[in-house]
């Protein structure tokens, strides 16, 4: 059957359209609301984490410390309220502890943006390096094959059958009294292998296509070929999953905190006050509510945006949407 | 094929030696099993450290250890001989010792988790992807974003400090408010409504279905007294029985030739008849018995569809065979709840457990304790398998839809089969394919997750084996947790590849 | 296996009382299509041209609308045509002229956001008003379909005997046994060595060309009054191409079923086709006999078309003569003749009005096109489309 969609690009030439890439995927990624919407709100979190408490020396507009321990007001209630007067509520209000206060009295609002931030960073820094490491593998085994291609897939492969949360677990607690960028370096160590094995699969297939035989043909050097012809071919895989990746890190870290095997005191992280607070849970439910909403909303919205990166890379998909 | 499995064995062994290597070496990097004794002042301290040298073999260097450790445990694959040797823990107890204890628990929860995950995620992808882009599929596609994106371990929690308590404390005098049976109703009208589609009409209809079949069921039951004590009762295994066979035609052959219903129900009336005539048997069975009845249901089964069959052979088989499962199954369920009372008794009437992997102390015969497993199981597992429910029908759906898109699809429906053939022969059969390679990946991840589920339900298994050995800087036990979810994991990517193999003709020949 | 009747009459009684042109003459060209004393040297011919009078397959000013993002495509505007036993019509067009879509209209195959109107009658029968029950048991049964890519159109978990049992299965109540003969039968018939061992093979086994002539085999199995091709043999290699052709025929033949041959091939058409339908952006813009609209097209595309293809005895150094342009979109079509941006002889009045398919110099032959007396003034329409030099030497 001759698909009726494709008619109008077929009309504007496949020149048109290769100049216009960039703008299409990010015109698709535009129009996808969930992941607009995802990202509005991430954009809100992070920016509530890094502006209320500061990082590092500079200092946020929040003046509570998540350090400062101080009296217990109402029980460490949280004062925040969003419900208006005339609902019976208290009307928009901050208040002197938005999210409350935990046992000794620390301002939970603060803690829970440290433990944000910390989190959020550790993410990332997972997400990146570990996209890099996984590309780089993919990439090694995809395009020279042989004896290059066995070693770091069963690498792989090896890595894949063994429980990542029990693995990370082995090395997090070394490396969580390191800091939480050790921990971040030590947990990417072992989260590249979904993504190593997409690219060397992408890689597979377009080593086949005319256009690398005719680079390799005219003498182009391998390194070449990998960065200039077949890296720009699988961007949008790699963008998707590094976004995935970041969302499956903020779970992994928070879990590893939970446990106990990854950011140790003094820092703290969303799973790490869970996990400090699940007892206090029939007396201040709050202290376990609010990490965990965090946690929630930013893998989340992370996943929603990933969704619509995808959708805005692989339009095939959506093919026959009406 | 023999050639195929041997060198699956033979990669499946390497994969094992080179992660139970890597895990060796990475636990012996990851802290000294000396330091609580090297801060401690006792008079004793030299000694007690070179004791827990030699146990644990620490001057020798690591990879040689590793290697002197493989020795014992290469005497595990040795069946029955009870040689296994998994090394000492720091206090000198013998690993192997420790697994045992641990072992069962976590792999009852990986095993009913993997099944439950399977079973909801591809039904649930499979429907989605035959109603694509409909409100139930947007639903769905929303539910599995949020499945994917909660942190295990806070849902955990949530379900223990929550859900056990509210429903046990409603179990205590179980009521059904009119407001709370039309808000299941709703809920069970939107799905049904979303799951037949069609004309607005045909919508409507359905919701309606459902809707007066969840609030009505659920102000029945409360109204009949059933929630104080839960059963099924000889009648309800009937309805069962006929309804299975009823409804396995219906999705196997269809009712224009009638041999293959006639088949199922003359099964289901087996079943239904020895449900009421071997109460002897099924009185405080054991598992051997089970597995002998159930092989005997498929026996029958196969002789029935086989002798009454007609023209549609095959599907009669089938039917027959799949009505007496069902039934099997239902006349399980109901024997398991006739201990309700009994257990409810034990308990305190606190039948949903937040700790813990059975009652302690509770014998309650065969069906008593398999009620007490299974309600033990019930929470760890709903968050267990939330993740991998997600994954398995996101990944079914897309599967389905990118088969249902291929050309042999359109083939077969040009030839004139019916669209329940096109979907259960054609499209079905192929987008199975890739599932199974997703199982054995998935596997590794509940392992993961049960450290998790274990620790919030503490749970004696296998993840807390690992925790608290991590925690003491206790090696082996670590390692041999490693050991036995690497061995699962290995297996089951062994036969995910003979599965996919068998299912799909064009890599055999490979 | 119906009979299929001699030469028909020389005069379609059906055209009998229609004073000229009649746009609605969806049997055009049928009393010439035998009297081709000229074919194309270049083509082959197979099987027999017998006719039948039984009309089997009507479709009338069917059209097809596909709702997507950027807007309503277009996909069918208007096509008409009869179909009679033991007929082979092509219909030829290039990718995106509706060709397809029509057909798996006739099928009932389209996805369901289609908008489909007109009418589609089988034996008198109207398909689109049909349950749709009543349509499965004519889809396979009595109108069957061959697709284009042999590699992909057969399920490849199951044996090639179990894809054809099924055919038969899904239709008749038999023991499998008897199905698996009937398939054995139709894989013999289609030129398949040791069909009973073939039967268990899976498609991965098979070549091509094998797998096309077993989906041959499948759309034969049932015997059926109508056969859709779908670019039968556009997949495969050119060698092959001929012979499945040739099998297509003759097993057309054998079970006394007509042909719908879509193609965008006009010599896989010269050669089988009685008649010929030219499609164009969604519509029919040209029909009659293969050797009338061969020799004397009367539609500047079809001429176009024909200028396009190589031949053997051209001279060497004469160049193609490709149609410029594209194909217009489908969202938003030009105004007028949808060929017009691209046609040679264009004028003011083709961009302001869309010409209707009626008869020309020969009342059998139909086309769109306000200038059809221009091609018909000169020997070879192509010519139409030689630059300025070329035709200038």
């Amino acid at each position: 059957m001759s698909a009726p969609p494709p008619v109008s690009a077929q009309a504007q030439g496949m020149t048109v359209v290769a100049r216009t890439q960039a703008q299409l995927v990010r015109r698709r990624f535009f129009r996808h609301r969930a992941a607009m919407s995802s990202l509005l709100l991430l954009v809100l979190i992070l920016l509530l984490a890094v502006t209320s408490i500061g990082v590092g020396p500079i200092p946020g507009w929040w003046d509570k410390p998540y350090t400062g321990i101080g009296p217990v007001v109402d029980e460490g209630r949280p004062t925040l309220s969003v419900v208006p007067t005339f609902l019976g509520g208290d009307g928009l209000r901050w208040g002197e502890h938005p999210f409350g206060q935990e046992n000794q009295g620390i301002d939970y609002f603060s803690l829970t943006m440290r433990g944000t931030q910390i989190s959020v960073m550790i993410a990332f820094i997972v997400g990146l390096l570990g996209t890099f490491i996984g590309v780089a593998i993919g990439a090694l085994a995809g395009y020279f094959r042989g004896w290059t291609e066995t070693i770091l897939m069963r690498l792989t492969d090896v890595i894949i059958i063994l429980p990542l949360l029990a693995l990370v677990a082995v090395l997090g607690r070394v490396a969580g009294n390191q800091g939480p960028v050790v921990l971040a370096v030590v947990i990417a160590l072992f989260t590249w292998t979904g993504l190593a094995r997409i690219v060397r699969g992408e890689f597979l297939s377009l080593r086949e296509k005319e256009f690398i035989e005719a680079a390799r043909a005219v003498g182009t050097p391998g390194h070449r070929i990998i960065r200039k012809h077949i890296l720009p071919n699988t961007v949008g895989v790699i963008i998707v999953s590094a976004t995935l990746a970041i969302a499956g890190a903020v779970l992994l870290e928070t879990a590893l905190s939970f446990l106990g095997f990854g950011v140790q005191p003094p820092d703290t992280s969303l799973g790490r006050l869970v996990s400090d607070y699940e007892t206090s849970f029939a007396t201040r439910p709050w202290l376990f509510w609010w990490p965990g909403v965090f946690i929630l909303s930013i893998a989340l919205t992370v996943n929603f945006i990933g969704d619509g990166l995808r959708d805005a890379f692989d339009p095939r998909q959506n093919k026959v949407r009406n | 094929m023999v050639a195929f499995i041997a060198r699956r064995l033979m990669i499946s062994a390497v994969l094992l030696l080179v992660g139970t290597f890597l895990a060796y070496v990475l636990i012996a990097l990851s802290g000294d099993p000396l330091q609580d004794l090297r801060q401690d002042t006792g008079p004793d301290r030299e000694n007690r450290i070179a004791a827990r040298t030699e146990l644990l073999d620490l001057d020798t260097p690591v990879v040689l250890r590793y290697f002197l450790w493989l020795g014992g445990a290469a005497k595990c694959l040795v069946p029955f001989a009870g040689e296994c040797d998994l090394g000492q823990s720091i206090r000198g107890q013998d690993v192997t010792f420790l697994l045992s204890g641990a072992i069962g628990a976590t792999l009852r929860l990986i095993l009913v988790a993997t099944v439950m995950a399977v079973f909801v995620g591809v039904v649930v992808g499979i429907v989605t992807a035959l109603r694509q882009y409909s409100r139930l599929d947007y639903s769905a596609t929303l539910a599995s974003f949020v499945f994917v994106s909660l942190p295990l371990f806070w849902f955990a929690v949530l379900l223990k400090q929550y859900i056990a308590i509210d429903v046990n404390d409603w179990l205590g005098d179980p009521v059904v408010t009119v407001g709370t049976a039309v808000a299941v109703g709703l809920v069970t009208g939107l799905a049904w409504g979303g799951v037949i589609g069609g004309s607005r009409q045909r919508t409507l209809v359905s919701f309606g279905i459902g809707f007066v079949g969840g609030a009505g069921l659920l102000l029945l039951l409360s109204a009949t007294g059933w929630f104080d004590s839960p059963g099924i009762g000889p009648i309800g295994v009937a309805v069962m029985a006929l309804a299975s066979a009823v409804g396995l035609t219906a999705l196997l052959s269809g009712f224009g030739y009638r041999n293959v219903l006639y088949a199922a129900l003359v099964m289901a009336v087996i079943g239904i008849v020895a449900n009421l005539s071997l109460g002897a048997v099924l009185f405080d069975p054991g598992w051997w018995t089970l597995l002998l009845l159930l092989l005997l249901t498929v026996a029958v089964g196969v002789g029935v569809g086989y002798a009454m069959g007609g023209l549609q052979r095959r599907q009669a088989v089938q039917a027959a065979v799949w009505t007496g499962v069902l039934t099997g199954f239902a006349v399980v369920v109901d024997r398991m709840l006739s201990a309700w009372d009994n257990y409810a008794e034990a308990v305190n009437g606190r039948v949903v457990p937040t700790f813990g992997s059975e009652t302690p102390n509770y014998d309650g015969g065969f069906w008593g304790n398999l009620l007490d497993s299974t309600t033990h199981l019930a929470l760890p597992t709903l968050a267990l398998i939330l993740v991998s429910v997600a994954t398995y029908s996101r990944y079914t759906r897309a599967s389905m839809l990118e088969v249902m898109n291929q050309d042999y699809v359109r083939t077969a429906r040009s030839k004139g089969l019916n669209e329940r053939t096109v979907i259960i022969r054609h499209a079905f059969r192929n987008g199975l394919i890739p599932i199974t390679t997703l199982i054995a990946f998935d596997v590794a991840g509940l392992l993961g997750g049960a450290v998790v589920t274990e620790t919030v339900f503490g749970w004696q298994g296998m993840g807390r084996l690992f925790t608290t050995a991590l925690t003491e800087v206790d090696p082996n036990p670590a390692m041999a947790f490693f050991v036995v979810t690497g061995a699962a994991a290995v297996t089951l990517n062994m036969l995910a590849d003979i599965a996919y193999a068998y299912l799909d003709p064009r890599i055999r020949v490979s | 296996m119906s009979t299929p009747t001699s030469e028909p009459p020389a005069t379609d009684p059906r055209s009998l009382g229609s004073a000229g042109p009649d746009p609605q003459d969806v049997t055009a060209g049928r009393h010439a299509a035998d009297a081709g004393s000229r074919r194309p040297a270049h083509t082959a011919v197979f099987g027999e041209r017998r006719v039948g009078d039984e009309e089997l397959l009507r479709v009338q000013d069917l059209a097809v609308d596909f709702p997507t993002d950027d807007g309503v495509v277009k996909a069918v505007r208007g096509v008409s045509y009869a179909l009679h036993s033991g007929e082979v019509l092509g219909i030829v067009g290039e990718s995106g002229s509706g060709k397809s879509v029509s057909s798996m209209a006739v099928m009932g195959l389209l996805p369901r956001n289609a908008n489909i109107s007109g009418t589609i009658t089988f034996r008198g029968d109207d398909l689109l008003s049909m349950s749709a029950a009543a349509r499965r048991s004519l889809r396979g049964r009595k109108i069957a379909m061959i697709f284009q890519d042999p590699m992909t159109a057969l399920n490849p978990v199951h044996t090639i005997g179990s894809q054809l049992a099924e055919a038969v299965l899904s239709h008749e109540l038999m023991p499998r046994r008897a199905a698996t003969a009937r398939a054995e039968e139709a894989l013999a018939m289609v030129g398949i060595p040791q069909p009973r061992a073939r039967l268990k093979n899976y498609p991965h086994e098979f070549s091509g060309g094998m797998r096309q002539r077993a989906i041959i085999a499948m759309a034969i199995i049932n015997s059926p009054d109508v056969i859709i091709a779908d670019e039968p043999t556009t997949a495969l290699d050119v060698t092959v191409q001929t012979q499945i052709l040739e099998t297509l025929v003759e097993v057309k033949d054998q079970v006394g079923a007509a042909i719908v041959l879509i193609t965008h091939d006009l010599g896989v058409v010269a050669g089988v086709a009685h008649r010929v339908l030219v499609m164009y952006a969604g519509k029919a813009v040209e029909m009659g006999s293969t050797d009338e609209t061969y020799y004397r097209a009367r539609m500047p595309y079809t001429a176009g078309l024909l200028g396009s293809i190589p031949a053997h005895d051209e001279v060497v150094g004469t160049r193609l003569r490709p149609i410029v342009g594209s194909p217009p979109s489908l969202i938003e079509l030009p105004t007028g003749c949808s060929f017009s941006p691209r046609c040679p002889l264009a004028t003011e009045r083709c961009h302001s009005e869309e010409p209707a398919l009626a008869g020309t110099d020969d009342p059998g032959h139909l086309a769109a096109c306000h200038h059809w007396d221009q091609l018909a003034a000169v020997d070879d329409p192509s010519s139409f489309f030689r630059t300025e030099s070329e035709r200038a030497r």
